[in-house]
């Protein structure tokens, strides 16, 4: 771990208005709730993090303990933080469902304005995540 | 290390008869990179200058290091290090003999520290200032303030007339600089975009005085675009509190706020037996809503 390929894990965009400690604390608990992040991983650090995207470390370390105070992240004296132990994939849907609704209010809103049907983007959506019959 | 490095308590500054600061009261924690944006003539300059204690204040109190900044010691002036906006390099030096004189008159350098910040940033130090580009003269300017290892490092648009390739080097640099968390950054800038990368805190200057000052995190969350539709016509003005700008037709309303909150959507939503989709603003766009 600690790669430069673990280190692009997210995708942080400064001038997307959502506060850049969000963007990370959200795309970790996907990745957590999905399983792509899983027990004893470590985590890049608040410095390669920063300097890798150009963002000031503050807004990162903010994120990481925030995460850690969620019982998402374990720090780890000297070493990187990992992904805590213990709490597997125990997210509900309706919390998963929570975590990307910020998202899905933008694209509800994009569809109304092409007139689609609700229908029409549930297949949609189906076919891009490989999911349509 | 509680102690605020910078402090200001109603603040004002006029020429003559007129007032181009006034009530500016803030405050800057050790190890903050501030971003001050304002429009041109919004009093960013001044302000800096009577923080670093350059100029005066007509009214109120400016303080650094805990002293008034307009009498500071020279002990607290080694502490600071300023890029100002007109650089003040003498032309007929080379960058090397231009650093060698500071150095000299500072009597404390950083040698390997600007070395290393002199090759990632391109300066060419054995040519004449006078042949210098602009760009150039901005890092070498911004070198010339660094090498004493200033506490309190203000910088006066350091990046206006870096290309962008420059300027994220340059933000790079200030990252890895102010990393530690012991070294204060304060900076102006126009390019807003760059302040969403490096600054934590930001000062939106606004007809010399503060039209919002405060986290940058707690900036974007508060400032956001409602996109508002309600089942019954809405009112041709909703009432909303802390509004920058509103637009209402028929059922739809879009309208920008600069409190929001969870509890503030509950309140609306119930209010207006509507459906409240949260846009999030970059700085830009919260920049130019402050300023319609």
């Amino acid at each position: 771990m600690g790669q430069e390929s673990d280190l692009r894990l997210f995708i942080l965009q400064p001038s997307s208005g959502v506060p850049i400690y969000l963007q990370l604390i959200q795309q970790v608990r996907r990745m957590v709730a999905s399983g792509l992040l899983t027990p004893g991983t470590e985590l890049p650090s608040v410095r390669e993090v920063a300097t890798l995207y150009t963002v000031n470390p503050t807004t990162i370390s903010k994120a990481y303990s925030l995460l850690e105070n969620e019982g998402l992240l374990q720090r780890n004296r000297g070493k990187p933080m990992t992904i805590a132990a213990g709490r597997r994939v125990a997210v509900s849907l309706s919390q998963r469902l929570r975590q990307i609704e910020s998202q899905v209010d933008a694209l509800v809103l994009a569809a109304r304005q092409l007139e689609l049907q609700a229908t029409e983007l549930c297949q949609f959506i189906a076919k891009k995540m490989g999911e349509d019959s | 290390m509680s102690e605020s490095l910078v402090t200001t308590r109603s603040l004002g500054k006029r020429f003559g008869n007129k007032s181009v600061l006034h009530d500016i009261s803030l405050s800057v924690a050790p190890g903050s990179v501030v971003g001050i944006i304002g429009k041109n003539g919004a009093g960013k300059t001044t302000l800096l200058e009577i923080l670093l204690g350059f100029s005066p204040a007509s009214n109120g109190r400016a303080e650094l290091f805990g002293e008034d900044s307009f009498a500071l010691s020279s002990a607290s002036k080694t502490r600071i290090g300023f890029v100002p906006q007109q650089d003040e390099l003498i032309n007929l030096l080379t960058g090397r003999q231009q650093l060698a004189l500071i150095a000299a008159l500072r009597g404390r350098w950083n040698a390997p520290l600007i070395e290393r910040l002199q090759e990632i940033w391109e300066v060419p130090l054995d040519r004449l200032i006078q042949s210098l580009s602009g760009g150039e003269r901005q890092k070498l300017s911004t070198l010339a303030a660094l090498g004493h290892d200033p506490d309190l490092l203000v910088l006066d648009e350091p990046v206006a007339s870096l290309d962008p390739i420059a300027r994220r080097r340059f933000l790079q640099e200030m990252i890895a600089l102010t990393q530690e968390r012991t070294r204060t950054v304060l900076f102006s800038t126009h390019i807003v975009s760059d302040l969403e990368r490096i600054a934590d805190q930001i000062w939106i200057l606004r007809g010399g005085t503060i039209a919002w000052a405060g986290p940058l995190d707690v900036l974007q969350e508060s400032v956001v675009r409602l996109n508002i539709t309600a089942r019954q016509p809405l009112p041709r003005e909703l009432p909303l509190s802390g509004c920058l700008s509103q637009q209402v037709a028929g059922v739809r309303a879009s309208a920008v706020v600069s409190n929001w909150n969870a509890q503030l959507q509950g309140q609306l939503q119930e209010q207006f037996a509507a459906e409240i989709q949260v846009e999030p603003l970059g700085l830009e766009d919260i920049f130019v809503e402050f300023h319609t």
